[in-house]
């Protein structure tokens, strides 16, 4: 079966190439994707063409690590803020179709930039500020899990999508779905195990990233899910600033997407104008407050939780309808 | 955001050709120069951010040189508008009309692609929005912006306006300006004409990011030696020195501005990530019985030894009862580091709080195993919880905390000895001490470095320089819980907190 990013990208099976593979952190994270299944198959790292890391050939451009591997239809950076720009427009003029643009602090005016550039391409990316996205299928790109063991042993094959634009939250989700006897807050009022060892578990981890123009939105994440006959039901985490939840509120409205949503809803006490940590969740108009997204969430029918833990049993209550 | 003055913005314009008043800055201290534009004048003092500056007395007509010498002092002395920058001394022209110009981002939406927004009006500044007839509001691409010909064709859609190439073309200069400097919104706010029809910026200010900042232009952005009148408390001043020199991860931390409210229990908080921070909020936001003295983020794996920094900071919050410590519960962080950083930042700040801490994510376990084997040597009571207790829960810890007297437990003592070796390993140094381990074994400190860099060679410590030291806190650790104190590690502090 196809991973989400078939429907996300249009991507089977993934062939990656990793820019930055060079560098502290691409090469650390390059092993931490690789052992968890993903087929990295060239690094790009401008000035380092003709080296190695950990056996994968080093390409000065994507172009020309398309040129030698053909096969490559995606792309994961780990270059800083500045050069993110510049390498995802190399990425996807060799014709790259997914990428994911790890990095926090790019300027919001090349996040337009590029925004702009691919919408006359055939090529999506995630982020910036993003860990990633991981599919039980087995691959992984960016940084989710910290550790190829971690990963493996808290994000195991299920019926749950998680979306979410929180690095740390979109982590969470997905584990804690796969935890068997997780306590939390259930539907009678009572506090305890959600469930045994049956566990929902996950199908895929998309993380659309804290930033103000991500490339991927929520709804476009949603809308793979919907596709996804492994997804039964999707928890998501949203924030004030953008209008991401708006969207995907008006999509279910219009019965675009059917699949039960559960969505937490964090920022109900961040003041307008005020900057926060995640760049995008910056109120910038009264659509973009927690009221008024909870409002048209509800609207649509989704579901809505005010606390963490309240998102699991949440969760399982669709499951169980479905 | 950050604001950009006028006279800085100035610059900015400057080099993309675009005209403007003439104008000459004086900073503090600072003779003015000899070639003033001709009086009347405007002297206008230099605060980043700052509106409605003539109303509040900033912007000043002056017709003489005693009036100028007079008003120039005042602006440059300390007032209730904090310092000054400095000021800008600028020609009183005679304008014919005044317009206003702007530019800012367009965030686009589910239809619309992002881009650059330009509005111009023909009526001035203030609520220029709803005035159609008057104001040009025109989309554009950060990648292919318009030439001066498209805007000018839009121009000529308004009422009253005659300089439609003038105007167009200096509306072109501001789109490059934007465009160039990566800017978040860039005015100029009167745009004014003059009897012969040419137009100039006369005031201007932008917004910038901090990371659209290249480094050929730091002098303009971020001029050396200026002293900030940014709305910035001393310990977020700290943070900041922090950040530059270790730019590992995300180092977040601002103050809570407002006055707690009586009997509320103040908690320092250390967050770790937006989703530990969205916890918190969630859990407190509505009660008025607790009271968060600071926002903060650490994440996205930053070293232990910069997570012990940023936690000297937050313990030397003054009035703070407890230190509450969470993430989402699934940090990229090594938990057991962090934890060795929090039991580093309690032993060694002057003020330790009473804490209660949730770890979550690789070597979870590990880091609250390190606070049950130190327990009794804490000088302050210390809670740990696992991932899946939420902080709802920990909330309801805080009261008990908050209450209990600090108790000084059996504090470690450290055996006699002189460093022997000192690494350097910036902000810090690590220390061996020979005296202190006489066995014929590796001591647990060398054993406990992931990385290789510390070495045990012929009964004696070496680094190996193909290695690096990641600031993960591992070897002093074990040196103090399974050796005997033969590496201790010492971090600076940029300035001093308690
Ligand atoms: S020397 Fe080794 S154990 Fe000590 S802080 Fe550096 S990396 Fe960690």
């Amino acid at each position: 079966m196809a991973g989400i990013l078939k429907y996300l990208a249009g991507v089977e099976t993934p062939k990656t190439l990793v820019f930055g593979i060079t560098g502290k952190q691409g090469r650390s994270k390059s092993r931490l994707m690789r052992k968890f299944g993903t087929e990295i198959i060239a690094g790009c790292t401008p000035g380092k063409g003709g080296q190695e890391v950990d056996g994968v050939p080093v390409f000065d451009s994507a172009a020309e690590a398309v040129n030698a591997f053909p096969q490559l239809n995606s792309a994961v950076l780990f270059v800083p803020a500045g050069a993110v720009r510049k390498a995802a427009i190399d990425a996807v003029d060799a014709g790259l179709k997914f990428l994911v643009l790890t990095a926090d602090g790019v300027p919001t005016q090349d996040e337009i930039v590029l925004k702009e550039y691919v919408s006359t391409n055939d090529s999506v990316y995630l982020g910036p500020n993003t860990v990633g996205l991981l599919d039980t299928e087995g691959y992984l790109f960016g940084l989710i899990g910290g550790s190829a063991t971690w990963a493996r042993k808290n994000y195991r094959p299920g019926k749950v999508g998680v979306i979410s634009r929180s690095g740390g939250l979109s982590q969470l989700l997905g584990a804690f779905h796969c935890r068997p006897n997780l306590p939390g807050p259930r539907a009678d009022g009572s506090y305890g195990p959600l469930w045994g060892e049956d566990y929902p578990g996950l199908s895929a981890v998309v993380c659309v990233g804290g930033d103000p123009v991500p490339g991927i939105s929520m709804l476009d994440a949603a809308t793979a899910f919907e596709k996804d006959p492994r997804t039964e039901v999707m928890a998501v985490y949203g924030e004030t600033g953008t209008t991401q939840e708006n969207d995907l509120a008006e999509a279910v409205m219009n019965g675009g997407i059917t699949k039960p949503i559960v969505v937490f809803l964090g920022g109900k006490f961040t003041k307008a104008g005020v900057s926060q940590s995640h760049a995008g969740a910056m109120i910038r108009n009264e659509n973009e407050t927690w009221k008024a997204k909870q409002k048209a969430l509800l609207d649509a029918g989704i579901t809505v939780v005010e606390r963490p833990d309240a998102v699991f049993s949440a969760v399982l209550g669709k499951l169980k309808k479905s | 955001m950050s604001a950009l003055p006028e006279y800085r913005t100035r610059i900015l314009l400057e080099r993309e050709n675009v005209p403007l008043v003439n104008g000459v800055f004086v900073s503090p201290g600072e003779e003015h120069p000899s070639d003033l534009p001709e009086m009347p004048v405007y002297l206008k003092a230099q605060i980043p951010g700052a509106t409605s500056r003539k109303s509040s007395g900033l912007v000043r007509r002056v017709a003489t040189t005693e009036e100028l010498e007079e008003n120039l002092s005042i602006l440059l002395s300390p007032g209730e508008w904090g310092v000054a920058e400095g000021v800008l001394i600028a020609e009183g022209l005679d304008l014919t009309a005044e317009y206003y110009a702007g530019c800012m981002l367009d965030f686009g939406s589910k239809e619309r692609l992002p881009g650059g927004m330009l509005l111009f009006s023909t009526e001035g500044g203030s609520g220029v929005e709803g005035r159609s007839a008057t104001l040009l509001k025109m989309r554009f691409s950060l990648l292919h912006p318009p030439p001066p010909e498209e805007i000018e064709s839009e121009l000529k859609k308004l009422e009253n306006l005659e300089e439609h190439a003038a105007v167009a073309g200096f509306l072109k200069g501001m789109i490059s300006t934007f465009i160039e400097y990566k800017l978040n919104v860039l005015e100029v706010n009167p745009l004014g004409v003059l009897k012969d029809g040419s137009i100039l910026a006369v005031d201007c200010r932008a917004e910038f990011e901090k990371s659209a900042v290249r480094k050929r232009d730091m002098d303009v952005f971020y001029p050396p030696g200026l002293r900030s009148s940014r709305d910035i408390t001393k310990l977020e001043e700290v943070v900041e020195l922090i950040n530059r020199d270790d730019p590992s991860g995300t180092g977040f931390f601002r103050q809570n501005r407002e006055t707690p409210s009586e009997g509320a229990f103040r908690v320092a908080t250390n967050l770790c990530g937006g989703g530990g921070k969205m916890l918190w909020e969630m859990t407190t936001g509505s009660r008025t019985d607790i009271f968060t003295m600071n926002e903060s983020d650490t994440s996205g794996g930053l070293s232990a030894f910069k997570s012990y920094r940023i936690l000297r900071v937050i313990l030397a919050q003054k009035d703070a009862q407890v230190l509450l410590l969470t993430g989402s519960g699934m940090a990229f962080q090594n938990q057991h580091h962090l934890a060795a950083a929090v039991w580093k930042a309690l032993r060694e700040s002057p003020t330790p709080l009473p804490s209660l801490l949730r770890f979550g994510g690789t070597d979870e376990d590990k880091a609250r195993e390190l606070f049950e084997r130190v327990s009794g040597t804490l000088p302050v009571p210390v809670k740990t919880y696992p991932a899946v207790v939420f902080p709802n829960a920990m909330v309801d810890d805080i009261r008990d905390m908050a209450g209990e007297t600090v108790k000084i437990g059996e504090a470690y003592i450290t055996p006699e000895g002189e460093p022997a070796i000192t690494v350097l390993i910036p902000p810090g140094k690590i220390y061996y001490y020979p005296e202190r381990w006489q066995k014929d074994e590796i001591p647990p400190s060398v054993k406990a470095c992931p990385t290789g860099f510390l070495k045990w060679n012929k009964n004696a410590l070496t680094t190996d320089p193909e290695a690096k030291c990641i600031g993960c806190l591992m070897c002093e650790t074990a040196a103090l819980l399974d050796g005997n104190a033969e590496i201790l590690i010492e971090l600076e502090m940029p300035e001093v907190v308690d």
